[in-house]
């Protein structure tokens, strides 16, 4: 490891000397009036001064070359302070501010164009939103036939339902016709399994094709005894079939 | 946070949103040095003038053209004044207008040494004389000897602003140099000439 460094640096070093020897007055004049730049390489620097020191026409060269700059640096400092008149700001500032008038209605116009858009995108998706509550509130009313309700409804109103009930497994309880409601909420429920063609009884309609069904079936029951609505289990056709 | 303080790009896309204090404060930072690049490089007030308010005028109105991944604003500012200039000369190739000669006295700038005014006056000469002789430069190595010997520009910003190479910078100005000893040797022999031949 510190044979090698010391090798770098024997290395460096005799770059250095290289350079420095091998400054002639063809680089000289490239390179060598850049011995005083800020930015100027050190190697090159030491070059150009050994090179200056011993021969003459660069030497002199060098010398007028600092007159000069010199001259420069005068003029330099004498323009230093140079700087565009201010009407020149003047001008620009009203560029600027006519372009920022100029695209100002602009702006407003596609501000404007946006929230009209937005609200059509959100007037539309309110509407549709809207629409379908309604639709899912009468699909839930459908649907929601529960005990009480069906003892409050007209019968002539559910004929329809009634039939429904009795054909098709619904799972609700299905006013049965021609019975009260006592509403008072003290009915009972009471399970029984029999034969759909039973059900022509209560006044349900039945297909006298599957009459012979066997089903599980609760009766809600009223405070006289009398049975008010039916519920026809769901998985009783299931039962029927495999039993 | 002082506006100055604020990097370009940030004062740039506040200046180009309509921020009038931005606009300026990126102004006051670079007018002066383009200002004085075209002057040296024109020769001419006027000009000068015209340029830099043709660079503003580009960043104002197009500025897509300036792409910070490319470079610096400020050589951005100074590649568009180079365009302009050299359109510029390009137009009025052998007009060399004197008339930054301050007739309004606004851009002389007198050192505060304490000079006679006999002095004062050889300074101004000298002045001219070297502002002439740059003027009379041809203007790729007038440019170079601009940037790197008024401006004191390294070669490196020098080459960015000119979008050349740095070897083609060194090349240029070490051909500006050479020409304008020549010049102020000439300048500077002949009134020695001419005292010797009255003695």
């Amino acid at each position: 490891m510190r044979r090698a460094g010391l090798a770098r640096e024997q290395s460096s070093l005799r770059t250095v000397r290289k350079a420095v020897a091998m400054m002639n007055c063809e680089e000289f004049e490239l390179r060598g009036l850049d011995l005083d730049r800020a930015d100027a390489d050190p190697q090159e620097a030491a070059a150009a001064t050994k090179h200056v020191a011993v021969c003459g026409r660069c030497s002199a060269m060098l010398e007028s070359w600092r007159e000069v700059k010199g001259d420069l640096r005068l003029l330099r400092e004498s323009t230093r302070l140079d700087s565009a008149p201010a009407r020149v700001e003047m001008r620009l500032k009203q560029e600027l501010r006519t372009r920022r008038e100029a695209r100002g209605p602009h702006r407003t116009a596609v501000i404007a164009s946006w929230a009209l858009a937005a609200a059509a995108v959100v007037a539309s998706l309110g509407w549709m939103q809207i629409h379908r509550r309604a639709e899912k509130s009468v699909v839930a009313e459908r649907k929601t036939v529960n005990a009480a309700d069906m003892l409050t409804t007209n019968p002539t109103e559910n004929e329809n339902d009634v039939r429904l009930a009795a054909d098709f497994d619904t799972g609700e309880f299905t006013k049965l016709p021609g019975s009260l409601s006592s509403g008072t909420g003290d009915e009972s429920i009471l399970q029984v399994r029999m034969q759909r063609g039973a059900l022509e009884r209560y006044g349900l309609p039945v297909d006298p094709e599957r009459a012979s069904e066997l089903l599980d079936v609760d009766f809600l029951v009223g405070e006289d005894g009398q049975p008010q609505a039916v519920r026809l289990h769901q998985d009783t056709q299931i039962a029927a079939v495999t039993q | 946070m002082k506006i100055l303080d604020e990097k370009p790009d940030a004062l740039l896309k506040r200046a180009l949103r309509g921020d009038e204090q931005a606009f300026l404060a990126l102004y006051q930072k670079h007018q002066s040095a383009l200002y004085r690049y075209a002057l040296r490089m024109t020769g001419s007030q006027w000009a000068a003038e015209e340029v830099v308010q043709e660079v503003f005028l580009v960043l104002i109105r197009e500025p897509q053209k300036y792409q910070p991944e490319r470079g610096e604003l400020g050589a951005f500012l100074y590649g568009v004044a180079r365009n302009r200039v050299m359109k510029h000369l390009e137009k009025t190739p052998r007009e060399l207008s004197l008339d930054v000669m301050n007739a309004d006295g606004s851009a002389w700038y007198e050192p505060e040494d304490p000079l006679t005014p006999m002095m004062i006056a050889e300074k101004r000469e000298r002045i001219e004389q070297v502002r002439a002789a740059v003027l009379g430069l041809p203007a790729e190595f007038r440019e170079a000897v601009v940037l790197c010997e008024l401006e004191e520009m390294s070669y490196e910003e020098a080459a960015s602003a000119c979008g050349c190479p740095i070897g083609t910078i060194r090349s240029r100005l070490h051909r500006g140099r050479a020409l304008l000893l020549a010049k102020l040797e000439l300048l500077r022999d002949a009134p020695r000439r001419a005292s010797a031949g009255a003695k």
